[in-house]
């Protein structure tokens, strides 16, 4: 029981300091899973960062289902999954009514909130640059990104981006 | 902005009526589809909602990936929990985050139990392989489309270049980033007096 206990706790704190994106989260993660509660060993923490980068959904979600079903099976993995997200629907339920409701059009907040979205644009540069410095380690790999940038790019509305992303793949089959 | 003055409580009625079912589907649809976590997501999220359903326009849902940033929190399900109310109201907005982890939960439970065993072979490594750089190239289509929209005075490439620098130079944690950039622009931006 406590080990759930801790367990929805842990997630919860990652929940809350899973910020700017997946590639942000992911020092968090392994301070409190690996450092700190000792649960995995670094090894298995690199192959779940492998695992939820390379499979659908927010990194923080999927790191929390794999971590919850290697510390307490199925329950663990529900627990987990679920702690990750509470602190978003709290706060975004609180912020929702009392701040983003009222102020939404509020002329200090607009011009406050348009300067905050040339940072989101900073923070997507910044995960480009982490997540193709580890993606790209050759030429080869970098033809494949230009090629999926380009066709993103040419059939944009067009294509669907997973389109994309099966045919990288099944490139990857025949060049690697 | 179309929705301006409407409540986001309410539904949009511009749109006309969501089924939560449609709205599941969606949000669930989005969440399969996505490598690579929530930024790399946004291309897929405007692909659905923006371009293919026009259930919001570029400018509004824009300005919502700014406040689902903003929020701590996986940026997909801040920015499903936003969507889904503006869309529907509280059911939206539960079945909108639903649908947005649902797939991560079944993937991942479907890879431990069962394909741990297969991720030796190298045809499923080559094609997991090229499926994590065509990341890159969406991540590169986000900045792309974004920078389009949001660089458009030379205020906004400096405040652009200050948001990386404390971010990617510095290593500061993002917020941060987010709070000097917002600063900067509810400073020096060109803005309409009213």
């Amino acid at each position: 029981m406590k080990l759930f206990v801790d367990l929805f706790v842990s997630f919860m704190i990652i929940g809350i300091g899973a910020y700017g994106g997946g590639m942000v989260t992911i020092p968090l993660i392994q301070h409190e899973i690996v450092t700190s509660r000792k649960w995995l060993a670094f090894k298995e923490m690199a192959e779940i960062f492998a695992i939820a980068q390379m499979t659908p959904g927010p990194i923080a979600i999927n790191s929390a289902t794999f971590t919850g079903f290697r510390v307490g099976g199925i329950i663990g993995s529900i627990l987990a999954t679920l702690a990750v997200v509470l602190p978003s629907i709290l706060i975004l339920n609180f912020l929702g009514s009392l701040i983003i409701d009222r102020y939404e059009n509020n002329n200090y907040l607009v011009r406050f909130r348009s300067g905050m979205q040339i940072g989101v644009l900073s923070l997507i540069f910044f995960a480009l640059w982490s997540y193709g410095s580890v993606a790209i380690k050759e030429w080869l790999d970098f033809g494949i990104a230009l090629a999926s940038f380009l066709m993103l790019i040419i059939f944009e509305g067009k294509l669907h981006p997973i389109i994309v992303i099966l045919a990288c793949g099944v490139i990857g089959i025949m060049v690697f | 902005m179309i929705l301006k003055n409407s409540n986001l409580n309410e539904k949009v009625e511009t749109i006309g009526y969501l089924s939560l079912a449609s709205i599941f589907w969606t949000f669930f649809r989005i969440g399969f589809f996505t490598i690579g976590g929530g930024l790399a997501m946004m291309p897929v999220m405007r692909h659905e909602i923006v371009l293919k359903r026009k259930w919001m326009n570029d400018t509004d849902f824009n300005a919502m990936i700014c406040v689902a940033t903003a929020i701590p929190g996986a940026i997909a399900v801040n920015m499903a929990y936003l969507l889904g109310r503006r869309l529907r109201g509280k059911g939206g907005l539960i079945v909108a985050v639903f649908g947005t982890i649902l797939p991560s939960f079944i993937t991942i439970l479907f890879i431990v139990g069962m394909l741990s065993p297969y991720f030796q072979y190298h045809k499923v490594t080559a094609f997991l392989h090229g499926c994590s750089i065509a990341v890159v190239g969406q991540l590169a289509f986000a900045s792309f489309i974004f920078s389009k929209r949001s660089l458009g005075k030379w205020q906004h490439f400096i405040a652009c270049i200050i948001g990386i620098i404390i971010i990617g130079i510095l290593k500061m944690h993002p917020i941060w980033g987010l709070i000097g950039t917002g600063i900067f622009g509810f400073c020096f931006f060109p803005h309409k007096a009213n």
